[in-house]
């Protein structure tokens, strides 16, 4: 499979398909035993893993199924981490405009704990976008909110990708979900399938 | 880079920090460092206290004695480190004034003499005292007061002394350096060293003793010191630092190792909790690993992360620890007040920065090994949650643990060996106590087919967390151990000795009564109704030759030493066993018909010395040498005051030798007036005031174990901050299942008697654990140390049982409270 820049694309599959893996692997976070992964000419097998690491850090974001916010880090430390751990000594600024963008400019201060699982993952969602990264993966985004919630985040989602013009690759067993992508593709059996969209 | 990592980690420890993950861990630091930090202040200025008052009491740092003058080459040595030199001349002579001779101890002084303390002087009889920090001037003499009365001379008067007039200068009160024996008191003279030579009595052949003092910076003194032992000759004997009073400082020693060895127990347990508190720290850190990976953290900016948090906590909790160590410290000199030698000298860095670094290092060796896992969390754990990192080796944990203790103590006690002996002993006990455990746990397993409700279930919550259980219990159960035996040593020792002593015990001594004194004092007590134990003929000499090989070949090599073998002996000789002593192998003789020279040997020299029945025992007294076969071996209970001997012959033996003459009796306070009389009409005698001391003894064993409880009672915090650490462990367990039980309808009540089950077993065991090593521990000590009949103590029993069940219970309810206080909704729904 080949997902362009700036495209949006869906996994699709059922329970233990297999398509968090195929998203990890994708994202650098683990490593194939056969196949090979390139993002940007670069073929991930040529890289050990602080090289993983710095192409995360530089190309990467993430969102996932149950939000990864760190609980003893107000929302706004959970946006200014990834900068930090760049060494941005700015990281402040940028994280309070993206968590006013997805509407938490009043919850900066709170702890995920205090925040609704909507508003946790909106956060993550602002954490993701904070580096400005060229490819966003998502893993079930929605999976763990109720279905009204579910669609304001898939609705921020795509409009962050479009504003920040990033790849999102989003692993999801809703079929209405991975309609909304450009390109989705079927995992079955261990098969990829690109479905054509109707 | 690096900067922005401690910058990052010390935002991620506020956060912590905020959150309560890192409480456990500052407090267990703190307590390892207060505990260590407390006990090295406080024994490093009572040792320099020690050393500076044992420098007052000799007049100088070290004393070179020697029969002969030295060779000059010592006092160029001394020269060039700089150190400051005073000599002196001590020899007996005979004094005379308005016809009267008095044999009198003279010491003759330089004028750079003392170089250290100071001379107390009074310029009439009775009259005002004056501190002076010189010697007498040439031409005049500083006497004693025995010596003005005998020769009834005042200040001001002259005496003779060999060829010399030498006029009596002032009344010598005390001058540093002064006799080194109670026993040997003729009345003393001080006198100008230039003098000497006028008085002709230092003829060759005198009996003379030339004494070199040293004083100078202690390490100008340790070098010279060590430059001289090896040069010393037989005749030659270097007093004076760590060597100036030996009695008093191998007490010291043994209570300072004492007290080091229980601030390490308490390193070992505060690092036991640490390495509890680390692992449920990385554990609760290995989602926040991943997602750091996850967003791009290399390997080596996790690593440095968790490392500068590491270290960040352990600076801050040493820091804190030292300061609690000192404020510590000072509540131990205020216990000790009474008991500490003069000023104690201001604090010195030394202990803090021993503290301090062993803080880092227990924090370092029993935490690192969990910080290292969160390294490995692979970064995939953000997707896949059952993905854990691999386990890090047992190996590389405890051999870094055990490490970071050999470290510490070496940094402490400076001896390798004694380290490895000391913490291979602290093993072996933990292994002892380990199995007991098992033992323990194993047996009340047996009980759970008995028990309903909250004991079934508080019983099946030790069985399940039985792993970290067997740490809690053997953790508190030593540090209750500890606690324990010194409460028992000073009650129980106390007490018994003070039930054994009757209260009309002899408390005083009389030594030094000469045969023509024995009839006239004998009467004087009787026409004064005071009543003594007897009068003990005595003669004083020294065990030379054991079966006709010398007495150094004849004993065993740990008896080489001995005290007894050093210095002359008291010998007596009765017809009749004394009260208080009795035969324990052999016979007592026969009154009429004993033959003579047959010796009664007290039974704990004979062990030591290894001196049998049929022996036979040669003595020298001054130029004359007495023999005798062993035919008793007797118990003695030296504490009954009364006088008591390690040697007794049989009646005759001794006739013909010179002898004196010691007693004892007791006299009521309000009664002194007649050991006053006594004092008068007997000039020559010496009273020892026992009760003095014994009041004395009595307080500073009180004091000290007390002080010695207080410093215990950090052992006592570290092993219940293993129990906090190990509760947290299993705390969201804990919680969870509680509100799963909530759910399905039990009552808070129901989960709080089951909480009260579990930690009172828990802490019932730990303190019959205790109770039986300290059970163990005492036995030998009451056998072995203190030759006491050893007893049972089911008093004890109770206390440490009930006091263990009361302590886990309140701590265990008191961390757990969480459980009870989360709704079980908000649970649920998370």
């Amino acid at each position: 499979m080949e997902i362009k820049s700036g495209e949006s694309a869906a996994i699709l599959g059922t329970s233990g398909s297999g398509k968090s893996t195929l998203l990890g692997l994708m994202a650098g976070l683990d490593t194939p035993t056969s196949g090979q992964v390139i993002i940007d000419q670069v073929a991930l097998s040529t890289l050990d893993e602080d090289g993983l690491a710095v192409l995360r850090a530089e190309k990467s974001g993430f969102v996932f199924q149950s939000f990864h916010l760190l609980p003893n880090l107000t929302a706004l430390e959970n946006v200014m981490l990834p900068l930090e751990l760049q060494g941005s000594r700015n990281a402040q600024q940028p994280a309070t405009e993206l968590l006013s963008r997805v509407g938490l400019a009043e919850r900066l201060q709170h702890y995920p704990n205090q925040l609704s699982g909507g508003e946790q993952q909106r956060v993550a969602i602002a954490r993701a976008f904070v580096t400005r990264p060229t490819i966003v993966f998502a893993d079930e985004p929605t999976g763990n909110l109720d279905a009204e919630t579910g669609r304001m985040i898939i609705e921020l989602l795509f409009a962050m990708n479009r504003e920040n013009n990033t790849t999102l690759i989003m692993v999801t067993h809703d079929e209405s979900l991975a309609s909304q992508c450009q390109r989705i593709f079927v995992l079955n059996n261990g098969v990829i399938q690109e479905n054509a969209i109707e | 880079m690096q900067l922005n990592d401690i910058r990052l980690a010390w935002r991620l420890l506020l956060c912590d920090w905020r959150a309560g993950e890192l409480g456990i861990l500052v407090v267990a630091i703190l307590i390892a460092v207060a505990s260590m930090t407390s006990i090295g202040i406080f024994t490093n200025r009572v040792e320099m206290a020690m050393n500076d008052q044992t420098s007052r009491f000799l007049g100088a740092d070290l004393i070179l004695s020697a029969s002969q003058s030295i060779d000059p080459a010592i006092n160029t040595y001394a020269d060039q480190l700089g150190l400051r030199q005073s000599d002196q001349l001590v020899f007996s002579s005979v004094l005379i004034a308005n016809d009267q001779f008095q044999l009198s101890e003279v010491k003759a002084v330089d004028d750079q003499y003392p170089l250290a303390g100071t001379i107390t002087i009074a310029k009439q009889s009775y009259a005002d005292t004056q501190i002076v920090n010189q010697g007498p001037a040439k031409g005049t003499v500083w006497l004693s007061n025995r010596l003005l009365d005998r020769l009834q001379v005042k200040v001001g008067d002259r005496v003779e002394l060999g060829q010399a007039s030498l006029e009596v200068g002032a009344i010598l009160i005390n001058d540093p350096g002064q006799a080194s024996s109670a026993m040997s008191i003729a009345p003393r003279l001080l006198m100008n060293l230039s003098d000497v030579a006028g008085t002709q009595v230092v003829q060759p052949g005198s009996r003379l003793k030339y004494r070199y003092l040293f004083s100078g910076p202690s390490s100008d003194r340790k070098t010279f010191a060590n430059w001289l032992k090896p040069r010393l000759l037989p005749t030659q004997n270097l007093i004076g630092g760590k060597e100036g009073s030996p009695a008093l400082n191998t007490a010291m020693d043994r209570a300072t190792q004492y007290l080091s060895l229980a601030s390490m127990l308490s390193v070992i347990l505060a690092g036991i909790a640490i390495a509890m508190a680390a692992n449920r720290y990385s554990t609760r850190h290995l989602d926040q690993s991943a997602l750091l990976r996850c967003m791009g953290a290399t390997q080596r900016t996790v690593i440095s992360l968790y490392s500068w948090q590491l270290l960040i906590i352990g600076i801050i909790g040493s820091a804190f620890g030292c300061l609690v160590g000192y404020l510590a410290q000072q509540g131990l000199v205020l216990i000790l007040a009474d008991f500490i030698p003069g000023n104690l000298p201001t604090v010195s860095y030394a202990p803090f920065i021993t503290g301090f670094l062993s803080g880092v290092i227990t924090l370092i060796g029993f935490a690192l090994p969990a910080l290292l896992r969160l390294k490995s969390v692979p970064p995939l754990r953000v997707i896949r949650k059952e993905i854990l990192p691999l386990p890090i080796s047992s190996l590389f944990i405890y051999s870094l643990a055990v490490s970071a203790i050999i470290l510490i103590m070496w940094i402490q006690s400076d001896e390798l060996l004694l380290t490895v002996i000391v913490l291979s002993g602290i093993a072996l006990c933990a292994f002892l106590m380990l199995l007991m455990t098992l033992l323990l746990i194993k047996l009340s397993q047996q009980l759970e087919p008995y028990l309903h409700g909250p004991w079934r279930s508080g019983l099946q919550q030790i069985i399940r967390h039985r792993r970290s259980n067997r740490l809690q219990i053997l953790s508190l159960s030593m540090a209750l151990m500890i606690l324990l035996t010194i409460g028992l040593l000073r009650t129980d020792l106390l007490e018994r000795w003070q039930t054994q002593l009757p209260d009309d015990a002899p408390n005083h001594f009389i030594v030094n009564i000469q045969p023509y004194e024995v009839e006239p004092l004998k009467e004087f007590l009787s026409v004064e109704s005071v009543e003594s134990t007897g009068l003990y003929p005595m003669v004083r000499a020294r065990l030379t030759h054991i079966n006709n090989i010398d007495v150094v070949e004849a004993v065993p090599d740990k008896a080489k030493l001995d005290q007894s073998l050093k210095r002359e002996l008291n010998i007596s000789w009765t017809d009749k066993i004394q009260q208080n002593n009795q035969v324990i192998k052999g016979q007592w003789w026969q009154p009429s018909t004993t033959p003579e020279n047959l010796i009664s040997v007290e039974e704990g020299i004979a062990k030591r010395l290894n001196i049998n029945i049929g022996d036979q025992l040669s003595f020298k007294t001054a130029d004359r040498v007495f023999t005798g076969e062993v035919s008793t071996i007797r118990s003695v209970q030296w504490d009954s005051f009364q006088p008591n001997f390690y040697f007794i012959f049989s009646p005759g033996s001794l006739d013909g030798y010179p002898m004196s003459y010691i007693s004892s009796f007791y006299q009521p306070d309000n009664k002194k007036d007649v050991t006053y009389q006594m004092v008068r009409r007997f000039p020559g005698l010496t009273v020892i005031e026992v009760d003095v001391i014994m009041k004395q003894v009595r307080l500073i064993l009180n004091q000290v174990t007390l002080a010695v409880e207080y410093v215990l009672l950090f052992v006592l915090l570290a092993g219940m901050v293993v129990l906090v650490a190990s509760i947290q462990t299993t705390l969201d367990n804990r919680i969870q299942s509680a509100v799963v039980m909530r759910a399905l309808g039990a009552t808070k009540q129901y989960i709080r008697s089951i909480q009260i089950v579990e930690f009172g077993i828990l802490g019932l065991l730990s303190g019959l654990l205790a109770i039986m090593a300290t059970e163990i521990v005492a036995f030998f000590l009451y056998q072995e140390v203190f030759r006491l009949e050893p007893a049972f103590h089911p008093a004890f029993w109770a206390l440490a049982m009930v006091s263990g069940a009361l302590l886990v219970i309140i701590t265990g309810i008191f961390f757990t409270r969480k459980v009870l206080r989360t709704p079980p909704l908000r649970l649920l729904k998370n």
